[in-house]
């Protein structure tokens, strides 16, 4: 029985890609923008923009998941917080919950701020909603309990980010993919996509002066995950050349391929992290290296899950 | 307590593809989009005049570490006492985690598509809901006392199935002497589908 056949799987593709890569952004990003707001100091606009795109990605995500599945109707059972409790070792129920209440507490925490902003105030539904007298108390409540639900949305965001890495991480018959440092890679991409996408709000969408000191500690940041993650993908490229002939396969298919090596490590790794690099330490004349680094971070972001799951060989003995 | 397992002689097994045939009459898969409970892969091993052709009957392993069943989030996939890893079609929404986790290839899906051709196929389908789909051992025939259906129609006795907490048992005694192995036991998954190597003979 030791003759082997090696084969990658056409069954998890580019959507679950695209699941992981939203799911990822749109947590960190809430989360990131929230702290931003509680221990930097108060930002209407970045909480609003980051809350309220978040959110957009975080459904973007479970949208994509939804809409491959094949019986819609039984996703009831996951939706069901109880699933915790009778289904506590399946990372999805984990996932699902997590994207579920992340979306809430991010909502909640964003209220005060929209109901303060006019053109939320001025929209046909919207505005409606928000002046409601419940709406009106719940904002009251969220505004006096700021931090703590600022917190219940940073744990789900964390939490999210770290369940990409686990789903993928449970497949057993996997090397690339059953280890450890799955979740952590994922987990740092994910915070490295959303403060590279924070970085395009503060320099396209809501650029100030004021904000400079922010957007520099954004940048340092992602400077310090890009440089992380190339850590820790020189590790996963050391631990799939030897142990395991699937891992082994793994290394040979993402190694020689030239859209991860250039596309990815190059143009969305390495590119954006001395574009970065150059901003922190001396700084740029203009916006659009940093804008262009972002960009690029965005691009490897969604292009390092794309090749996970192409990448993942399974070894079956027939 | 029972606990089902099969043996599989890869020596006896002469690709007829009967138990293949078999099963899906029995248990009404969507053969015509190739997805089987039970499959017989084909290999050729050797070159020249050492060339052999070796069949490779596999099907779910029935795992007492299941990660299908650890890794499905409604709780769809789940444990029989007497060892046999199932699917609620009902309960699960085709996520396709399971499938991703078995390492031993055993799940295909069914999909709302598949259904209607299904009807058209067989006549009347027991199945009312899509789902990802596995062998069961034949679960409804096993309790009705009878073998599974891959068993039963198996020419050359190449499957053969018993209770591993019966020491009487011929499977049981197979297994405990070591002659029949579990597929790729050093992921943990603790199979129940046990095979006796052909390797060692000539072609």
């Amino acid at each position: 029985m030791d003759t082997m056949t090696y084969t990658t799987q056409s069954i998890w593709t580019w959507w679950i890609a695209m699941y992981l890569f939203f799911g990822g952004l749109g947590a960190a990003t809430l989360s990131v923008s929230f702290l931003t707001d509680m221990y930097c100091r108060p930002h209407r606009k970045l909480v609003l923009w980051g809350a309220l795109s978040g959110v957009v990605m975080l459904a973007i995500s479970s949208a994509v998941l939804f809409a491959h599945l094949l019986h819609h109707v039984a996703v009831i059972y996951v939706l069901n917080p109880l699933v915790l409790f009778y289904q506590p070792h399946a990372w999805i129920a984990w996932g699902t919950q997590f994207i579920l209440w992340m979306m809430v507490w991010g909502m909640l925490y964003a209220l005060p701020y929209m109901r303060e902003t006019p053109l939320f105030l001025r929209m046909p539904l919207v505005g409606t909603i928000l002046q409601m007298r419940f709406v009106a108390w719940l904002s009251g409540c969220c505004l006096k309990r700021r931090r703590i639900v600022g917190w219940l949305a940073t744990v789900n965001g964390i939490g999210t980010t770290v369940y990409t890495g686990l789903l993928i991480q449970s497949f057993p018959a996997v090397a690339l993919w059953h280890n450890p440092g799955v979740p952590l890679l994922f987990t740092v991409s994910a915070f490295s996509t959303a403060f590279a996408y924070l970085l395009l709000l503060l320099n396209i969408f809501i650029p100030d002066e004021n904000d400079q000191d922010i957007r520099h500690r954004y940048e340092r940041m992602d400077v310090i995950l890009i440089a992380t993650e190339l850590v820790i993908l020189f590790s996963f490229f050391n631990y799939t050349l030897s142990g395991s002939e699937s891992g082994y396969r793994s290394a040979q298919l993402l190694w020689n391929d030239m859209g991860w090596l250039v596309g990815f490590i190059g143009f969305g790794l390495l590119v954006p992290f001395f574009l970065e690099l150059k901003g922190v330490i001396k700084g740029w004349g203009s916006r659009l290296p940093t804008v262009a680094a972002a960009l690029l971070v965005l691009m490897g972001g969604y292009m390092l899950r794309h090749y996970f799951m192409y990448a993942g060989v399974y070894a079956y003995p027939w | 307590m029972t606990h089902y397992a099969m043996v599989i002689d890869l020596n006896t097994c002469v690709g007829c593809n009967a138990c293949m045939a078999a099963c899906a009459m029995e248990n009404q898969t969507p053969v015509w989009k190739g997805s089987w409970r039970t499959y017989v892969h084909e290999k050729e091993i050797g070159t020249s005049e050492m060339v052999r052709r070796r069949f490779f009957p596999r099907l779910c392993n029935h795992c007492d570490n299941p990660p299908c069943l650890t890794v499905c989030p409604t709780g769809a996939t789940y444990k029989r006492p007497d060892g046999i890893v199932m699917v609620n079609p009902e309960r699960c929404m085709g996520c396709r985690a399971c499938a991703m986790a078995c390492p031993y290839d055993a799940r295909y899906e069914v999909t709302y598509d598949d259904i209607k051709t299904g009807k058209e196929f067989y006549g009347e389908l027991q199945r009312t809901s899509p789902s990802m789909d596995k062998c069961s051992f034949c679960a409804h025939r096993l309790d009705r006392g009878l073998k599974p259906a891959c068993v039963e129609t198996c020419v050359g006795s190449a499957r053969q199935f018993g209770d591993l907490d019966d020491p009487s048992d011929p499977v049981t005694q197979m297994v405990a002497s070591g002659v029949a192995q579990p597929l790729m036991p050093h992921l943990g998954t603790r199979p129940n589908v046990y095979y006796i190597d052909d390797m060692k003979r000539k072609g």
